[in-house]
């Protein structure tokens, strides 16, 4: 799907647990998540630690759209 | 008696060389050049009826009027199975074969077959999609070349088992099936067998060779995001609860869009997973953790991004075949394109 | 560790007064053997129900397998799960052969559960159709799951193992028919002659996705989710210190069936000695998290260099995201030098085109391949079903569907069904009886 909407010239990145796998399919820039079945909120914390994790992974993913790459491109993340 | 029709260029059609590749598409009853041995070696199942001529040269710069008459002849002919050169190393001839073979499996719905030999550049330009036959290097390969599309042709024609590409001789078209080995051979002994071959650094064969990764071209960096439109798109399987569209919880073949324009967060109740892949709990409970609206609307309100989309875009990814994900990226992106929007973050689960 | 398998050939069984053994037949007391199975007050129905080779018998929701045993000197055949924890893979065991104990849903199935048929071409698909089965037909209380996809089927797995127990406490006092054994020295005090081989360790990765207890592979009782990768004698994994778990589309499951008779393992015995020194086995896992994943290929490939491994053997039980932990446990094991084989199925679709397993790497460069999950089969009707055949349609079964806009309902009004390979009981066999491949047309 990534790849698809990337070739329609649409900027794309892909926020996903298994980087391995979004690289194999051909994601360009990829922003990793915490897990498979939440991805960007792990249900045992805090909400408010749920919503800091989701809003710097979401921040981090933004910026990726609007950075130029080379490349296949793994985004940091800090928290 | 099945009826086959072949398409030859100008040179094979007998019209002349070089000095006639601009020859316009004529196609005659009856059997001319290569036809007469496919014909033959075809005897007892088809008979060629029809031979389409080509000049290269007329198909490669005027390819959609050349496509157009040849399918036009043939319109309203009986035939049951198409056939292309045997081409060689011909590059231009293996790309005509390659695109009238094309457009007649897609218009007529018939089996078409071509050769090439393996240096010919229309072989990867049309291997996955037809079955093109390994051949060889220059018309000295006739005979043998024309004998392997005539013995594939018949199989196809009595409905005889078909096998794979290496035991039937044409280039694999990315389509793997299992089979039964046999004589069986366990997974066992061939895969201890392997690692003793590996181990003494003698050759052996993968049953799974890895494929060339294919990217995409990179898309450029969104200049300013602040006046971005950003959709979210999701093979995590959120759904408004009840799931309207009934997208399939595993091998998905169906999409959702869903409106968000009037909401800031997915909230339980209203929202959940279909998943079949993955522990839905979570997901349940709060939706953003996989499809992350109320992140994005604070960067919206924070004027980091200019508009989060209307919608949001939803299917399930296990089991979720290529060729299915591909389509619905595809229908995803059309309908992203025209309604405007700059970017988007694709979650995965 | 020295095991001995004690070997009983089972050509025949029958409901009888008495439970016993005698010259291949096998006579079951159905009453006594259902007391057993009734041990569980969450056992509401159950019944018993013989399905043999050449049988016109559909089976489905097929949940598990079990090869009846009886441990000589005493002790449960799965330690740490139907009784208390001792070591298994030393002594001897006593084997019921060419027989299984299926358990069988009465009515409801799930993602994990699958299907069986004894005869005709369906029977190709499974290595159970070859076997005498006795079928434990049963349901069970456990409301919370009935209607759920998933399922952890506690009461009816843990039914199957007693029954495989009492089933094969009728050969303790007999002398086996047969005996195997299987006898490695400790890894440092083998005989030269034996070191100076390629050394060869056999990675097991068991299905170990599901956070929440009582659905992934348990080693000596213990969820799979939470270890990390650990050296084992393969004695121990023959032996019933690993039973199956409840997830995972069927055809990529191992029963326990197959892991106590794990044909990798005993390729791998045959070698010893004379082309290769089998090291042992890395018991690893597939956890979901892609650190979990990293954490786990990493102690693989440290465990392997330092048993000083040249060679290796990696299994998968799964596909989908288990494929990006089968990629990085190969992946390690090559960048640390060992020469790795990995066993596996692919997911190429219906149509065979997608691409096979969703992490690839050019290192897993020698890989078995044991079939297409996702492959279409058409099946005609059988005369008897045992268990429910909706079940197949209705309950999420991972290869059946209630209704497909092409294709239509999974089972259809005559009783021909339609279906995908997943949904055939443990049929991808990556644990070594495969004998499919997969070749690219």
């Amino acid at each position: 799907m990534t790849k698809e909407i990337e070739k329609a010239g649409i900027t794309i990145v892909q926020m996903a647990n298994l980087i391995p796998i979004a690289k194999t399919v051909g994601a360009n820039r990829m922003v990793p998540t915490i897990s498979i079945p939440y991805p960007l909120g792990d249900p045992s914390t805090p909400k408010e630690e749920q919503w800091k994790l989701r809003h710097h992974r979401v921040g981090v993913a933004l910026d990726a759209l609007a950075t130029e790459i080379e490349e296949q491109t793994v985004f940091k993340v800090k928290i | 008696m099945k009826k086959a029709i072949l398409y030859l260029n100008q040179f094979f059609g007998q019209i002349g060389g070089e000095e006639l590749a601009d020859h316009a598409p004529e196609i005659r009853e009856g059997l001319v050049g290569p036809a007469l041995e496919l014909s033959k070696q075809l005897s007892g199942v088809a008979e060629v009826t029809h031979t389409i001529i080509c000049g290269d040269n007329f198909m490669g710069s005027n390819q959609e009027e050349a496509i157009k008459t040849i399918l036009g002849f043939l319109e309203g002919k009986e035939f049951d199975i198409f056939f292309a050169g045997p081409a060689f190393r011909a590059g231009r001839y293996g790309s005509a074969c390659g695109n009238i073979c094309k457009a007649v499996k897609e218009k007529f719905n018939v089996p078409v077959i071509t050769s090439m030999n393996d240096e010919n550049p229309g072989v990867e330009m049309f291997k996955k999609e037809m079955y093109i036959f390994e051949g060889g290097a220059s018309a000295a390969a006739m005979r043998k070349d024309v004998m392997a599309m005539a013995q594939f042709g018949k199989k196809i024609l009595t409905g005889e088992e078909l096998l794979s590409a290496k035991e039937e001789g044409y280039y694999p078209r990315g389509e793997r099936h299992q089979i039964w080995l046999n004589p069986p051979v366990s997974a066992s002994d061939r895969g201890v067998d392997m690692l003793i071959k590996k181990l003494k650094g003698e050759a052996y064969t993968t049953e799974l060779p890895i494929p060339k990764s294919d990217l995409v071209p990179i898309a450029p960096a969104i200049k300013d995001l602040s006046k971005a439109t950003v959709a979210i798109a999701t093979s995590g399987g959120i759904v408004p609860v009840g799931n309207p569209d009934r997208i399939q919880s595993a091998s998905a073949t169906k999409w959702g869009k869903y409106d968000v324009s009037e909401i800031d967060d997915l909230v339980k109740g209203e929202f959940m997973t279909i998943h079949a892949g993955f522990d839905p709990a979570a997901a349940n409970a709060d939706s953003d953790v996989i499809v992350p609206l109320d992140a994005l609307r604070a960067y919206e309100k924070a004027g980091k991004i200019g508009k989060v989309h209307q919608y949001f875009y939803s299917t399930v990814g296990t089991g979720t075949t290529q060729g299915e994900a591909a389509r619905m990226g595809r229908e995803i992106a059309a309908e992203l394109l025209a309604d405007g929007v700059d970017a988007v973050i694709l979650t995965s689960t | 560790m020295k095991l001995q398998f004690g070997n009983f050939h089972v050509k025949e069984i029958q409901f009888g007064t008495e439970t016993k053994y005698e010259n291949g037949v096998l006579t079951i007391n159905k009453e006594e053997a259902l007391a057993v199975v009734r041990e569980d007050e969450h056992i509401t129905e159950a019944e018993l129900v013989i399905a043999r080779p050449g049988d016109k018998t559909r089976i489905v929701p097929v949940k598990e397998a079990i090869e009846p045993r009886h441990r000589i000197g005493g002790g449960t055949i799965f330690p740490g799960v139907t009784d208390e924890l001792m070591q298994a893979g030393n002594g001897t065991t006593h084997c019921l052969k060419g027989c299984s104990v299926l358990v069988v849903g009465k009515h409801w199935g799930g993602f994990q559960d699958g299907l069986i048929d004894m005869s005709g071409e369906g029977a190709k698909y499974t290595y159970f159709s070859q076997l005498q089965n006795i079928c434990l037909v049963a349901d069970t209380d456990e409301e919370f799951e009935k209607r759920e996809q998933q399922k952890k089927n506690r009461a009816l797995r843990w039914a199957g193992m007693r029954l495989a127990e009492y089933l094969g406490k009728v050969v303790a006092e007999l002398q086996p028919e047969e005996v195997e054994t299987f006898e490695l020295e400790p890894v440092t005090k083998r005989t030269a002659e034996v070191q100076a081989l390629p050394s060869v360790v056999y990675v097991m990765q068991l299905q170990s996705q599901m956070e929440e207890s009582g659905y992934n592979d348990l080693v000596y009782g213990w969820d799979t989710n939470h270890m990390v990768p650990t050296f084992m004698h393969p004695n121990e994994l023959m032996d019933g210190a690993i039973i199956s778990g409840s997830f995972m589309p069927c055809s990529s499951k191992w029963s326990t069936y197959d892991m106590q008779n794990n044909p990798t393992m005993k390729r791998l015995y045959q070698e010893h000695g004379k082309t290769i020194n089998f090291l042992g086995v890395i018991l690893s896992n597939l956890n979901v998290a892609l650190e979990q994943k990293q954490r786990s290929a990493l102690f693989v490939a440290q465990i392997a260099k330092s048993l000083g491994a040249d060679g290796a053997i990696v299994a998968e039980e799964g596909y989908g995201n288990p494929d990006a932990d089968f990629i990085a446990c190969v992946v390690e094991l090559e960048k640390a030098g060992v020469k790795t084989v990995g066993i596996t199925n692919e997911c190429t679709g219906r149509d065979g085109g997608s691409q096979p397993l969703v992490a690839l790497d050019e290192l897993a460069n020698a890989i078995v391949s044991c079939g297409n999950v996702s492959e279409l089969i058409e099946l005609p009707p059988m005369e008897t079903v045992i268990g429910e055949l909706q079940a197949l349609a209705r309950d999420g079964l991972s290869g059946g569907w209630d209704n497909d806009p092409i294709l239509g309902p999974s089972v259809r009004e005559d009783g021909s069904i339609i279906m995908e390979n997943n949904a055939m009981f443990c049929g991808d066999r990556v644990l070594g009886w495969s004998t499919k491949t997969m070749v690219e047309y």
